[in-house]
């Protein structure tokens, strides 16, 4: 252990921490001003009558709570459909050896740098004629093909990873194929699915061109549809539209702070390891 | 521990579930809901945010909270959907894409210059059947006679209305100014004695821009369309007038009667909040305004305030705008249909519109309410709208007035900003929306039966899973049903959208699917138009940008949470959560944030922060270049994390000895970085910078919330002008050339990408 630099290493790191927070420092001041206080001037940051009328108006008046429950839903059950999808996927592409194994893996991950939102045209065309416009299970559906090949490739990962003799020891005892995956894989593979899981789930929440696509009405909105909504009308009151943000944020921040190390793990697995 | 992370996921996710659904048991008024639950008759109908029980200022929300919970009350057969829909042009496209697909809502709010698209197709149905003709005497005549087919059904019902008036503090303004000379010389004078805005208005990338100077242009005589909707305002005599009125608005800025901020003002409310700041003396604004002023002023301050007529070119005629939202109905089935027209009659009752209309600050268009509430006879402003009402002009109800104000929107931000002159901005924007009208009113292809050539992505689909199904070789039938959903859906949603996307490419399609021809001109049009070239401009520099700086900054923090790692330093994990934690906020968020930040007039946070230290103000938003390096701020602050976790991994790996050797030979700083640590993390340095590149060149949503792609078309990338073009514009086929350009670029990328990831993985991909 070292002293030399250790005064500006703490003194970077703070400088880069107060950078990255206090933008959400001042949206947490403007959510607890009201009336006039939100256009003072000089503008304060620590507000002088802090109040929780623009959460009890988000909560009570608008449709952000059915936006919520709307994200919840469809980032819940898209992330379920691509992890059942992904895991046999990957399974088979980690353990077995056939022809086509390495043009199928690099094709992943080629679609996997594909962007969806080039696609938006076609893929809303699918959905169309698919009669799935306006659902969640359309949304869920498009979601999972999108997530698909990054998930395959974090699972793989960590199918890599597992030891080869447990397998062998496995079909030793008669195991079939699925019995590997279900009684010896499953078990280890916990990491890897929280982490592809938790990865998921965030790219659920977020996602904004598709829902603002392929949803139309208000009660299937998700929140970053709504809260774009929400800001785009002919007035905007920024204090509410902060609150609500802020009410929107708080489950993936609070998910995020609890988790982030299966996050950054699923991360740099996805990304680095192919 | 994985139990740990299923256990916290599920309690997280089941507590924002029950938050999210709470007690909505027996109300009759929710969020979503009009009625009981289980009422026999089902409508859905499509609001306005501002026209409902939703509106985010309260005494609107009041008012439509007591009407819509009386109406539930007194007819428990009907239960209401409620949507509030987007204001303007993306309501327009969803109803119309609703109608392609035929998911219209019962009933719903419209702009009135929007009801011939609708009627064209037969979708609105005619409300005199259950209005009878006594009350309909009671509207305002225009209401009804625009809303009118040539037999004399009527097809809508007016809101209320509006109109643009200037408003000015006469303490400061003795007498309001009639023409532009006058004002100019007023609002010069005070900006200059006051250090306040002598003078603003919207000149923001947004239609209220063009809609709010149109009487400054109809007062010549001027006029955008003639008879037959063809535009005009390029043509002699109209071009010199418009070209007067982009003049004026330069001239506005130029002489610092107004300040740049104008560029960014898209939104009313930054009018009235920088009077209520007593930051201005006179702005452009609408008549509800005066209902923000009288709540956010003091009885003293607000006295301050009048109205008078907008400023005219010399010898120019007072007029003004009216804009006027109508309730439609789309129900065919004649009980929803009935159900939906006495809902629209009720809240439009001489009673319940009369208190709506107190709250919004609207002119009512039924003439009894003037009788019967006191309020509309005997408010001063009131009596003054009423007759400034009485010159209003209409927007040209005309297929071309969204893509035409598209066009003077970019026209008005050019020339204010002096990046065209007036002359050049009026050509241009005539010249596009000519090329608009002639597109528009070209007799439309004949259907033609079957189109093989459709069928051609579906066999690619086809051809491409039967062959990957091939590839898994002997034990194919062992292996694939593991294989199959993702292949399935991979076909589904990449290979066949791909393949979709170049034959689109080479139509006119329409996104709501009129009849299409294959034609190049969609390519030819993307490929020769200059403002596209201008968007790839916009976009390399975005990018790039973005790109450097995310690199570097990531680079940094990595270095920094590696070093503090290696001596052990307490703190780290929480700087290190801090700098991700910016990266989990979902991108629209990120844009609202900035936009939060960012905002230009005295209670922005960012110019506080930088006038402290003698700095400023910064036209962020408003001022191209500034604008585009704020989007790029913004996306950096949001993008770092992600190039920080992944050089921190590759950090993360090399050995200890390294650095003891390192620390030996006395390498530090620049040195020790080029000769050590960056040839050590240079595999993930390169899928790094092509990651990103995909991702930013593939964004628009931080964008679309901060600036719009605006001013005029500063910041307007090309994922967001291709997105404006399929669900804004609905030209599927343009979009799609456009789409085709990304994907080129995106698809060459990501070949670079594998390529350093097959170079660092020798053994995957065997």
């Amino acid at each position: 252990m070292r002293t030399r630099g250790h005064f500006r290493f703490g003194f970077g790191l703070a400088l880069a921490a107060a950078a990255f927070v206090s933008p959400l420092l001042w949206l947490l001041s403007l959510s607890l001003k009201t009336g006039p206080a939100v256009y003072e001037y000089p503008p304060r940051i620590v507000p002088a009558a802090p109040s929780l009328a623009n959460y009890a108006f988000v909560l009570a008046k608008t449709q952000v709570p059915y936006y919520l429950a709307n994200s919840a839903k469809v980032a819940a059950l898209a992330t379920l459909l691509t992890l059942a999808i992904a895991l046999p996927a990957a399974f088979v592409l980690s353990r077995e050896r056939f022809p086509g194994r390495g043009s199928l893996i690099q094709a992943l991950m080629l679609v996997q740098l594909v962007s969806p939102l080039i696609l938006l045209v076609p893929i809303y065309g699918v959905v169309s004629a698919l009669g799935l416009l306006d659902s969640h299970a359309g949304l869920i559906l498009v979601y999972a093909s999108v997530q698909l090949p990054l998930t395959v490739s974090v699972l793989r990962t960590f199918c890599d990873a597992m030891p080869r003799e447990l397998f062998e020891a496995a079909s030793l005892d008669g195991a079939t194929r699925f019995g590997m995956l279900w009684r010896v894989a499953l078990p280890l593979l916990g990491p890897g699915l929280g982490s592809a899981a938790i990865f998921n789930l965030a790219a659920y929440w977020a996602e904004f061109s598709l829902s603002l696509v392929l949803l139309d009405s208000q009660e299937y909105f998700t929140v970053p549809v709504g809260l774009f909504n929400l800001q785009s009308g002919y007035e905007t009151e920024w204090q509410i539209v902060a609150a609500a943000a802020l009410i929107a944020l708080a489950p993936v921040l609070a998910a995020f702070v609890a988790l982030q190390r299966y996050f950054v793990a699923g991360l740099t697995a996805g990304a680095v390891k192919g | 521990m994985t139990r740990n992370v299923a256990l916290t996921g599920a309690a997280l996710l089941g507590a924002w579930l029950a938050l999210a659904s709470r007690a909505e048991a027996e109300d009759l008024l929710t969020p979503v809901r009009i009625g009981p639950s289980d009422a026999p008759i089902h409508l859905s109908m499509w609001a306005q945010p501002d026209y409902c029980h939703l509106a985010s200022r309260q005494p609107i929300a009041d008012a439509f909270d007591h009407v819509f919970r009386e109406w539930a009350h007194d007819r428990p057969d009907v239960r209401i959907d409620v949507s509030v829909m987007p204001a303007l042009e993306m309501h327009k496209a969803k109803l119309l894409l609703a109608a392609a697909n035929g998911r219209m809502p019962d009933v719903a709010s419209i702009v009135s210059y929007w009801l011939p698209l609708f009627m064209a197709g037969g979708h609105v149905q005619a409300l005199d059947e259950n209005w009878p003709a006594g009350d309909r005497a009671d509207f305002i005549p225009f209401t009804i006679d625009t809303l009118s087919d040539a037999k004399g059904h009527v097809y809508g019902m007016w809101h209320g209305t509006d109109v643009r008036v200037l408003y000015y503090r006469h303490d400061l303004v003795p007498t309001p100014p009639r023409t532009w000379t006058e004002l100019i010389d007023t609002a010069t004078r005070i900006s200059k004695e006051r250090g306040m805005s002598g003078y603003l208005f919207n000149a923001g990338r947004w239609e209220a821009a063009v809609f709010d100077h149109l009487p400054m242009f109809w007062g010549q005589g001027g006029e955008l369309v003639d008879t037959s909707g063809r535009p005009t305002f390029g043509e002699a005599p109209h071009r010199q007038r418009m070209v007067k009125v982009l003049n004026f608005l330069h001239e506005t800025v130029r002489s610092g009667a107004s300040p740049r901020a104008v560029l960014a003002s898209n939104d009313y409310r930054q009018l009235s909040s920088a009077a209520i700041a007593g930051d201005v003396a006179m702005f452009l604004g609408g008549n509800w305004q005066v209902t923000e002023l009288r709540q956010g002023l003091s009885a003293e301050q607000f006295a301050l305030w009048d109205i008078a007529p907008i400023p005219q070119a010399e010898g120019g005629r007072p007029t003004t705008g009216s804009g006027g939202w109508v309730w439609v109905v789309f129900a065919k089935d004649p009980v929803k249909r009935k159900a939906a027209t006495e809902f629209i009659r009720y809240v439009e009752s001489t009673r319940n519109v009369g208190r709506i209309m107190q709250a919004t600050g609207n002119l009512p268009v039924r003439r009894s309410v003037y009788r019967e509430f006191a309020f509309f006879r005997e408010d001063p402003f009131l009596r003054k709208f009423g007759q400034i009402v009485e010159t209003a002009r209409a927007r040209p109800a005309v297929a071309v007035y969204p893509f035409l104000s598209e066009q003077l929107q970019i026209a008005i931000g050019a020339a204010v900003d002096g990046r065209k002159t007036p002359e050049d901005a009026v050509d241009d924007a005539f010249r596009a929306a000519s090329t608009r009208y002639a597109e528009l009113s070209k007799p439309a292809p004949p259907r033609s039966g079957a189109d093989p050539i459709a069928a051609l992505p579906w066999l690619v689909a086809a051809v491409l899973l039967v062959i990957s199904l091939r590839a898994l070789g002997p034990a194919r039938n062992a292996l694939a049903p593991w294989l199959l959903p993702a292949l399935l859906l991979v076909a589904l949603f990449f290979a066949y959208p791909i393949t979709e996307l170049l034959r689109l490419a080479f139509t006119d399609l329409t996104t709501h699917g009129a009849p299409y021809r294959y034609t190049p001109d969609s390519l030819k049009s993307v490929a020769l138009d200059p403002e596209f070239r201008g968007m790839l401009g916009v976009t390399a520099v975005f990018v790039s940008a973005c790109v450097i700086l995310q690199m570097a900054v990531g680079l940094g923090l990595a270095l920094l949470l590696d070093g503090a790692r290696r001596r052990g330093m307490r703190g780290t994990l929480l700087a290190r959560t801090t700098v991700v934690a910016a990266w989990v906020v979902p991108g629209v968020l990120v844009g609202v944030l900035w936009r939060i930040l960012l905002v230009e007039n005295r209670s922005g946070i960012l110019n506080y922060a930088l006038s402290l230290f003698g700095l400023g103000p910064f036209p962020f938003l408003s001022s191209s270049g500034v604008a585009l390096a704020a989007a790029i701020v913004a996306n950096v602050w949001w993008g770092s994390a992600f190039s920080m976790i992944l050089q921190y991994a590759g950090l993360l790996r090399i050995p200890d000895e390294l650095h003891e050797a390192a620390d030996l030979e006395g390498l530090f700083g620049w040195r020790r970085l080029r000769l050590v640590t960056l040839p050590q993390i240079a595999p993930f340095l390169g899928l790094n910078l092509a990651l990103i590149t995909i991702a930013t060149l593939n964004t628009f949503d931080l964008i679309l919330p901060l600036t719009g792609g605006g001013p005029a078309r500063a910041t307007e990338v090309v994922a967001l002008a291709m997105y404006r073009a399929a669900f804004y514009n609905l030209e599927a086929g343009r979009a799609s050339a456009i789409a085709t350009v990304m994907l080129t670029i995106n698809l060459a990328l990501a070949f670079v990408a594998l390529r350093i990831w097959r170079r660092s993985n020798p053994d995957a991909a065997q």
